[in-house]
Parts: C-alpha cells; sequence; structure tokens
C-alpha cells in the first residue's frame, strides 16, 4: 500500500511536480522517425509529460520538437507549415528552427521586427535505436543516452511498436515487472487448470517458464538494487540440485525488460507519461545475434504477444475499452482465461479496467507483490533524492543500461547474480 | 520455528534476505516478521519486510470485513492499524520503530 502523497509522487508529472523533474532528467522515447518520414513532412503532435508539443523534421532531416502553442497568440503550430528549414505558423506567419528560435516575423514592418529575441520552447532530440528521443529537462544537465543493447543492434534485429494506454505510466510499469500475473491473465484454460494433456505437453517441452512452473507453484521472490534500477528474481525448484530462475529488470526512469530464454528473441517495454492519465507503451523485440526471424514476426503480425495492432495516426490500440478488447466469450470458455487476443491487450484490458490511477491505499498486496513493492521505493527514493539535490546515477551514466534479462537453471548452492552475470550481460 | 528461553527467535533461522511467509497474523508469524526486521540493514530487506507487513495488513483488513462480529475483532483493529504503522516506518528505513510497533501486539 502507498499512502495518499506517496501515490501522488509517484505518478503525477507535470513539469512542476517531484516526479516530473525526475523523468526529466533521462532521454525519453518521444515518437517513432516514420511519423516524420521525410525532411519537410508534416508536423505531428506529441504528448509527453503533461506538454503539449509539436514534432517536425527539417528540411536538413533534424528531428525538431516544440511547444505546440505559437508564443504569438497560443495558435497550434499543428497547422503549420514545414518549409525551409523551419516551421512556419499559418496565423501569421511566424517561423521556427528546430532550436525554437524565430527566424521570421512576416507580420511585422521590417523596422518593428523583433525575430532575432524570440524563442519558443525546444527541447533537444537525439535519432537512436529506431526512434527519436527527446531530453526536457534543464540544459546544463543534458545526460547520456541510455546504453540499451535493443538500441544498438542493427534495425533488422529489431523491432519496436507505440501504444497509447489509457492509465498512468505506473500501473503500467508495474505490470511489466509482476510476474506472477503471466500464469493467470496470459494463460491458456487448459495451463491454468492443469490439464493432463498440457501437463503432458510442457513437461518435455523447451518452455522452460511453463515446465518448471508445473513442479513448484509457489515461487521464491527476491530483488536487488543495483546502478540501473532492480534485478528482480524468481526462483523455482527445478529438477534435482537446481533451480530455475526468471530474473526480470527494472532501469529507471521506467525502462522493464522480459525474462529472455537463450536461442530466442528479447523483448522489453518503455513506458512514459503522456500525461497523469495516459502513457506512451514503447515495446522493443530484439535479437543481438541475427535479423529477426519469419517466425518472430508472424508472432508481431499476429499479435500474439507483447505487440498490438494500433490506430497509425492515434497510436491507439484496435482492441481497446470502447469496443471491450474484442472480448470473445466463447474463447474464454472454452480455450483461454480472458478471451481477448494477444498479451498486450490483455494487459492492457487489465491496467485499464484499475482506473487510469489506480488508488493505492485500497490495495491488498501480499509478498508475491514484492517486486512492485521494490520498484515503488526505488523511485520514491530516487524522486525525494532529486528533490534533496541528488541527480540520478543512472541519466549520467549511460553504460549501466547494458544489460540483459534471462532465464536459467542454475545448481542451488549458486547465487543468482553470481551464476547469471555472463548472461545478464548485453552481447551486441 | 524455533524459540529461545526468552521467547525470541533463534537467531539461526533469521536470514534478512528471507521473506517471511505470511498466511495468518498469529504471535508466531509477528515474531518471525520482528525477527527479521531486527537483522534488517539494506534496501531489499526493508522491501521484503513491508511486503511482509502488506500482507499482514491485507489479512488482518479481510479479517475485519468478513468476521464483524468476532470478539476479536478490536484487537485485530489494532493490529490493522500497527501494521499500517509499522509498514510506513519500514518503508521510512526505520526497522527497529517498526519492531517496536509490533512487539506490543504479542
Amino acid at each position: 500500500m502507498l499512502s495518499i502523497e506517496e501515490n501522488e509522487l509517484l505518478t503525477q508529472t507535470d513539469p512542476g511536480t517531484p516526479a516530473g523533474q525526475y523523468f526529466r532528467r533521462f532521454w525519453l522515447p518521444a515518437l517513432l522517425p516514420s511519423e516524420v518520414p521525410t525532411p519537410d513532412s508534416p508536423p505531428v503532435r506529441v504528448k509527453l509529460l503533461n506538454e503539449d508539443l509539436i514534432a517536425f523534421r527539417d528540411t536538413n532531416g533534424q528531428v525538431g520538437i516544440l511547444d505546440e502553442a505559437c508564443p504569438h497568440r497560443r495558435a497550434s503550430l499543428f497547422w503549420g507549415r514545414n518549409e525551409d528549414c523551419g516551421l512556419r505558423c499559418v496565423y501569421h506567419g511566424w517561423k521556427f528552427d528546430v532550436n525554437g528560435l524565430c527566424v521570421d516575423m512576416p507580420n511585422e514592418p521590417q523596422e518593428y521586427r523583433f525575430e532575432n529575441k524570440v524563442r519558443t520552447l525546444a527541447y533537444p532530440t537525439r535519432e537512436y535505436g529506431g526512434l527519436v528521443w527527446v531530453y526536457m529537462g534543464p540544459p546544463g544537465l543534458q545526460p547520456e543516452l541510455p546504453k540499451l543493447e535493443w538500441a544498438r543492434v542493427p534495425d533488422d534485429h529489431r523491432y519496436i511498436s507505440k501504444r497509447l494506454q489509457e492509465t498512468n505510466y505506473l500501473q503500467a510499469i508495474e505490470g511489466g515487472i509482476d510476474s506472477s500475473h503471466s500464469n493467470f491473465l496470459h494463460a491458456s484454460l487448459d495451463a491454468f487448470r492443469m490439464a493432463d494433456s498440457y501437463v503432458e505437453k510442457v513437461k518435455n517441452s523447451n518452455n522452460l517458464r511453463a515446465k518448471y512452473h508445473l513442479l513448484d507453484k509457489a515461487p521464491w521472490f527476491t530483488v536487488k538494487k543495483t546502478d540501473y534500477g532492480l534485478v528482480i528474481a524468481v526462483r523455482r525448484k527445478a529438477e534435482e540440485d537446481r533451480y530455475y530462475w526468471r530474473l526480470t529488470q527494472f532501469l529507471v526512469p521506467s525502462h522493464t525488460m522480459i525474462p529472455y530464454q537463450a536461442g530466442h528473441s528479447i523483448h522489453g517495454h518503455c513506458w512514459v507519461p503522456r500525461d497523469d492519465q495516459t502513457c506512451w507503451v514503447w515495446t522493443t523485440s530484439w535479437n543481438p545475434d541475427a535479423p529477426l526471424s519469419q517466425e518472430d514476426r508472424d508472432t508481431i503480425r499476429d499479435e500474439t504477444f507483447v505487440h498490438a495492432r494500433v490506430d497509425p495516426v492515434t497510436f491507439k490500440p484496435v482492441r481497446n475499452k470502447e469496443n471491450n478488447y474484442m472480448v470473445d466469450r466463447e474463447n474464454q470458455r472454452t480455450s483461454t482465461m480472458t478471451g481477448i487476443h494477444g498479451f498486450a491487450s490483455q494487459d492492457q484490458a487489465i491496467q485499464e479496467s484499475m482506473s487510469p490511477i489506480v488508488d493505492r491505499t485500497r490495495e491488498r498486496l501480499g509478498t508475491s507483490d514484492t517486486a512492485i513493492i521494490a520498484m515503488r521505493r526505488l523511485l520514491l527514493q530516487e524522486i525525494r533524492g532529486l528533490e534533496q539535490a541528488n541527480e540520478p546515477f543512472a541519466a549520467q551514466h549511460g553504460d549501466v543500461y547494458w544489460v540483459r534479462s534471462a532465464s536459467l537453471l542454475l545448481k542451488r548452492d549458486v547465487e543468482f547474480d553470481d551464476g547469471a552475470r555472463e548472461l545478464m550481460k548485453a552481447e551486441v | 520455528m524455533e524459540l529461545n528461553a526468552s521467547g525470541e527467535m533463534a537467531s539461526g533461522d533469521v536470514n534478512p534476505d528471507h521473506i517471511v511467509p505470511v498466511t495468518n497474523f498469529s504471535a508466531d508469524t509477528l515474531w518471525s516478521i520482528i525477527a527479521h526486521m531486527d537483522v534488517s540493514t539494506g534496501f531489499e530487506h526493508f522491501v521484503y519486510r513491508e511486503a511482509e507487513l502488506d500482507a499482514i495488513w491485507s489479512i488482518t483488513g479481510f479479517y475485519l470485513v468478513n468476521e464483524p462480529d468476532s470478539n476479536q475483532s478490536e484487537q485485530v483493529r489494532r493490529l490493522h492499524a500497527g501494521a499500517h504503522k509499522a509498514h510506513d516506518l519500514v518503508a521510512d528505513c526505520r526497522p527497529a520503530e517498526a519492531a517496536m510497533v509490533l512487539r506490543t501486539f504479542l
């Protein structure tokens, strides 16, 4: 449980709030490069941390992110003309470059023009790892880009999707690190009921998660604080003298990784506050060693796992709360726990059902919620630390993000951080 | 669980890196949490203690809702509030004070 004050401290990310200041110490995913595909292509709206912004790619190919409102009369620059290295407001013709400098003010007589003295709010951007990133914090504290493995693989080794979720970012992260829900929310009915046919199928399969869940339904949870955030370890009894470990990372301010099994692609998320009631869900799938396989691409296309189909303009998922996520009650009765297709839509349906901002004074946690408790405490420590002028370490040390999730078998006398040390290093 | 002559947990059973299983709010469970609290020193330990106290708070809360006429209600209500207080103390990295709060229920 959290107090009302703690819940507000964690969930409010406006510019003047402590968590808002904290998020503004990091580079954040802002948009897909394909949203501003070519020089002078149309500008697009970008809402982040409760700020209404406009992104455009100028004539030189550079991406600018500006305050949506023109500083003259507050008209929206969404209607602007993207031309000749700047975005021109169509109301009175003021024009701004990617740095926010006003470079033309044609409605004023020549002798009264003051364009060189006018600036609009502009944030620095970087194109990195298949995304446009933005830094919205104090200019003198611009951090390093996070050295995330998925951001450094070749383009054809990686797939990234973006979707809008109608909840605060925090409950989305909580879903991402809550490993115990996957045996319920994402389960088939046969798996949930441990049907004989299912048990027979997974007993000798290479799906280690399913196999060891059969052997041990009461896993042991542990967390470890790290330079990048947390590693969350869940241990199950395996054969004879071994344990099966699943290791998930939470990387500040809001990245997570799904436990990776050698030989498969790796998946992760970044949850970025859009405002206090909505967030952007960035989902990445990558293979450090090879281009994504046809099987990987089929899974993405079929939306069976972590990616979901979205409206190309709003990024609202096709399965959404207005259509009850296209729930198939017959499928739920006979085949799956939810009747909703795909892990991403299942997560979204449940998280959105909790109200946009969960009232955490009313929840009833147990010891299986240890990872969630740890993540909240870590973020609270970091946010309060910044209030005391302690800058977040990870923001200025991009190398600490060079890690990978893992799932593996270890001898029972080996600690997970020793046994998985090599496996948890990224390898690009 | 082994208790020594003064009713405290034998130190060999206490590892602050382990989460105490909380399936009830018996004196044994509270003793075990207190014993783990007494040797908790770092971020991870405090998180585990907070999780245990969350569980105590949850099950006492369910008890109060489900058994409103129980003759233990007043005692459980005080434990429920005490677990909340101890929870906030351990979350504030004050395990000794949190343990002191729990000891009043033994």
